[in-house]
């Protein structure tokens, strides 16, 4: 398997806090890579430099193969990332169906004749976006699609998750990247809304996925390979149970015996 | 009763609405005793009680909402038939041309605020950029008057261009001080500045299309028209069009890419929605219409001063886009007719105007912040509900 | 060099008004993250309440020394604003920070609409200016061009003592410490006992009254008072504050002296044009902030994803 990204020296500083230590990283074609490590392991902050909406301080991203250092987010995203946020973002007064477009958005046609005065050939786009909203609606929950010209605002945390992820799918990204989507939600849910997402069919196209999580369970059940972060840096990196077993993970979660 | 609610969320509501809109406004638009204008007003009040008593008004919403072309067209004729009421009657007339520019202006801030969350203070000084624009360009270049209508509106969005550099770096706070500025600055420049005619303001010279002079009144044998007639005319015509404009805009991606700028920056640029191109274009279309129509205003008013133009128009203007409901059109227009016609009718409180509509905002702000009617989810295809 | 001189004198006294202007700007940004745009029209009603009182005591007390009249002419003046500045807070302020912030700040500019038309309509003869009494003896000393004037001394000497006394309660004093809490962190600061709404009603009481002071001054250096000028310096204060950094208290009275010497500078480099001097200035912040988008002395801005 080739790498799809791959981060080399990466770092980040906050004035003198350094959340990312010059980190190498890959991610592997049609891979599910769990990134664990405790609070302020810069596991976000990792996010936020690859979709570009910090600039790293220093070290190189490429996504297959091409650099695409503190490139701005629109230009990542049109690269093939979408991503979902730690603590929902939505576009609380929009539609369910507006949220999801809002991620569709490189599809979109957004010229100026096309949209105010050719209206037909816009409202022809507009049903297959529709359409293409509602196949990823009826996948995730099928209840959505009624009120899919509502607002989210009036959705719980478990259907904006869903419309969250719908958002971050429906423009097919080669990449994935899941910010906790668990924060907020019972266990029974995440479990329901992760066998969701793999289930999913992304259209023929295997999607590589990383996830930041805390619930463990949640990694084991879906990861096929972990990173562990600590202080910016990679601790260590396997699959779930030997990472589980590495005595450093052990003492950056747990904290050293005493002597 | 439940036949009567099915009746009225048919097309029935929006002719009878439109019914009841037409001859409110012509008994109030008649009426000249303080006591019954009064009335007038306070019966608006009373018939929105007694449908909210009936449960009709989820009928007439309903009614409007299904059967939008029906409503725009009913909304189309009221005016016009108002306009041919008044034919004769100067006063009214202005008033009615007066709220269609203004509404004009506040449509292009709401593509501003109201979609793409671009703060601007200065709403009345792109206005008023239309205006001198416009009359300048006709006394001192000779420009004829449709192109001058034009350049108004153009020469707005240019100096607006100027302005988008701070306003783009700048956000919140920092943003509103560099519009507000803005307006005083060319409030204080066109007081002081001779070449603009300082404080008395100067002269512009009316609109005329295919050699019909908007200024001269129109005689028909015996009876003579008053030539505002034309200018309502033109500013109906100004007011579909900005109207359906705006309309389309919300019901497309751009749209939908402005409501994302406006509502979460980050994450939008994260998928992909370029902020500074929408706060650009959104920025450049509101004062694009804020200057057309305060181009086509100065021609009707003939004559022109900086104290048209002054920051505390521009709050006059942000309270009509809160006070309808901010991102909501049709409540756009709904504030912009109350906010001139009231003052301008109830003289008693002419004096106190500036005090109550500042009051009453501020009560808005503070117990209804999203406004008399407010913003309903965006849907792309009108007429089916 | 004369007139060079005096400009610096003139620009000097203005600045500091607007400092003082701008400090309570920044303050009440600093509790509540919210722009007080009424703020210039506390100033303007702080001069009219000391007018009243010095014409209800004219026409009681006629005797009084200067000394004392100046006294309760300043106490009416704060007594009346801090007043007003706490009312407003707590009515209109705090309830109105869980909206969007640019509600507030319209709110706010309503609110100083209404304070500047009340005054207009309701205090005798409001919609003119009018005279506001020296107090201070009109001693004066002139050299050449240069006119130095003991009030303006007296005037300009209180107001630094007023920064100073800022400084120091902001600084020396647990009431500043605690404002200085809840603007770094107001959940942090209320977790350690700190009463929010005390805190907000006292930052209020502190800024209002600075600007109480401000109005006086502006009375009395201008010796005229009009209904209108709140606007002007509303929106000269919030520049103020704004060239500054918003939040920064020295950034605030910095930005004061900026402006003032913005449109010293206006008039001095334009004589011919000296009317055009506030579009100098004004342009100026423009161009500031598109140069300094948060302010000259800036917080680190950090966005939280």
């Amino acid at each position: 398997m080739s790498a799809l990204l791959s981060c080399t020296g990466l770092s980040m500083h906050f004035g003198g806090l350094t959340a990312l230590d010059s980190l190498d990283l890959e991610v592997r074609e049609g891979e599910l890579l769990g990134l664990v490590g405790p609070n302020g392991s810069g596991k976000t902050t990792l996010f936020n430099v690859v979709t570009g909406i910090y600039r790293p301080s220093a070290g190189k991203i490429f996504l297959a193969g091409e650099d695409i250092t503190a490139k701005p987010p629109q230009e990542v995203y049109r690269r093939g990332i979408a991503r979902t946020f730690q603590r929902s973002r939505l576009c609380l007064d929009l539609s369910i169906f507006d949220n999801i477009m809002i991620g569709n958005h490189k599809t979109l046609q957004l010229g100026f004749i096309h949209n105010i005065i050719r209206r037909k050939a816009f409202r022809a786009e507009y049903e297959s976006c529709m359409e293409k909203a509602a196949a990823l609606l009826r996948a995730l929950n099928p209840d959505l699609l009624d009120r899919v010209m509502k607002p989210v605002g009036d959705l719980n945390m478990m259907d904006r998750r869903r419309v969250e992820i719908c958002r971050a799918l429906v423009s097919r990204p080669r990449l994935l990247f899941l910010d906790e989507p668990s924060a907020g939600m019972t266990h029974d849910e995440t479990r329901q809304l992760m066998d969701e997402i793999i289930s999913m069919d992304t259209g023929g196209q295997k999607l590589s996925l990383v996830l930041i999580e805390h619930e463990m369970e949640v990694i084991r059940r879906i990861t096929t390979r972990c990173v562990v972060l600590n202080f910016g840096r990679k601790l260590c990196e396997g699959d779930y149970e030997s990472v589980i077993a590495d005595p450093q993970v052990q003492e950056a979660y747990l904290g050293r015996e005493l002597e | 009763m439940r036949r009567m609610a099915v009746f009225f969320s048919g097309p029935a509501g929006c002719v009878f609405l439109a019914l009841i809109i037409l001859g409110w406004s012509n008994f109030f638009l008649r009426a000249e005793e303080q006591f019954p204008i009064l009335v007038y007003m306070l019966l608006v009040v009373f018939l929105g009680f007694v449908a909210n008593l009936l449960h009709l008004d989820d009928s007439f919403r309903a009614s409007v909402a299904g059967h939008e072309r029906l409503w725009d067209l009913c909304l189309i004729i009221v005016m016009a038939a108002l306009i041919w009421l008044f034919r004769e009657d100067h006063y009214n007339l202005f008033l009615l041309g007066s709220i269609m520019a203004y509404s004009i202006a506040v449509l292009g801030l709401n593509v501003q605020l109201g979609y793409a969350g671009v703060i601007n203070f200065s709403c009345a000084s792109f206005f008023g950029i239309g205006s001198y624009t416009a009359a300048l360009l006709m006394t001192r270049a000779g420009i004829p008057p449709l192109p001058g209508l034009v350049a108004g509106g153009v020469v707005a969005a240019l100096i607006g261009c100027v302005l988008l550099l701070p306003v783009l770096r700048t956000s919140g706070h920092y943003a509103a001080l560099v519009t507000m500025a803005f307006a005083l600055l060319l409030r204080v420049f066109l007081d002081v500045s001779e070449w603009f005619g300082g404080p008395q303001g100067i002269t512009v010279q009316p609109m005329s299309l295919f050699g019909l002079d908007f200024s001269r009144n129109i005689v028909f044998g015996e009876t003579e028209l008053s030539f505002y007639l034309k200018y309502d005319a033109a500013f109906l015509l100004l007011l579909c069009l900005a109207f359906s404009l705006v309309r389309r805009v919300e019901r497309s991606w751009i749209g939908l890419a402005l409501d994302a700028v406006r509502s979460d920056e980050t994450a939008s640029a994260c998928f992909g929605v370029n902020i500074m191109r929408w706060k650009i274009t959104a920025f450049t279309l509101g004062n694009f219409l804020s200057g057309t129509a305060g181009a086509m205003y100065a021609m009707m008013l003939a004559y022109i001063s900086p104290a048209n133009f002054t920051f505390a128009d521009s709050l006059l203007f942000l309270s009509i886009l809160l006070l309808g409901g901010i991102g909501n059109i049709r409540g756009v227009l709904l504030a912009t007719v109350f906010v001139v016609l009231i003052p301008e009718k109830f003289q008693v409180i002419q004096e106190y105007r500036y005090l109550i509509y500042s009051a009453l905002v501020l009560l808005m702000i503070v117990f209804r912040p999203m406004g008399l009617l407010p913003r309903r989810p965006r849907v792309y295809s009108g007429g089916r509900a | 060099m004369d007139l060079i001189l005096q400009f610096c004198m003139n620009g000097l006294m203005l600045g500091m008004m607007y400092a003082l202007v701008a400090v309570g700007f920044t303050l009440f940004f600093g509790v509540l993250d919210v722009i007080v745009f009424s703020h210039g029209d506390t100033v303007m009603i702080g001069s009219f309440a000391g007018l009243a009182m010095y014409w209800w005591l004219g026409s009681y007390y006629p005797e009084l020394a200067v000394f004392w009249m100046t006294l309760w002419v300043l106490l009416a003046a704060v007594a009346v604003v801090a007043l007003l500045g706490m009312l407003t807070a707590d009515a209109m302020i705090v309830p109105l920070r869980k909206g969007p912030p640019l509600n507030t700040l319209l709110a706010t500019m309503m609110l100083g609409t209404v304070l500047r038309e009340s005054i207009r309509l309701f205090f005798p003869d409001g919609s003119n200016p009018q005279t506001f009494p020296g107090l201070l003896p009109d001693w004066s000393w002139q050299s050449g061009n240069l006119n130095l004037r003991f009030d303006n001394i007296v005037l300009f000497c209180s107001g630094a003592c007023i920064i100073a006394l800022v400084h120091l309660v902001i600084n020396r004093t647990r009431l500043g410490m605690a404002i200085r809490a809840v603007a770094q962190d107001e959940e942090a600061a209320q977790l350690m006992g700190v009463n929010f709404r005390f805190i907000v009603l006292a930052t209020f009481a502190l800024g209002s009254s600075v600007a109480a002071f401000a109005g006086v001054m502006n009375g009395m250096y201008y010796n005229e008072i009009n209904f209108g000028v709140g606007l002007l310096l509303g929106a000269i204060g919030f520049s103020s504050a704004v060239i500054g950094g918003l939040g920064n208290v020295y950034g605030a009275i910095l930005g004061g002296f900026i402006f003032a010497f913005l449109q010293t500078i206006g008039v001095v480099v334009m004589p011919f044009a000296s009317a055009y001097k506030d579009v100098f200035a004004f342009g100026a912040v423009i161009l500031l902030m598109a140069w300094r988008p948060t302010g000259l002395i800036a917080e680190p801005a950090s966005k939280r994803v």
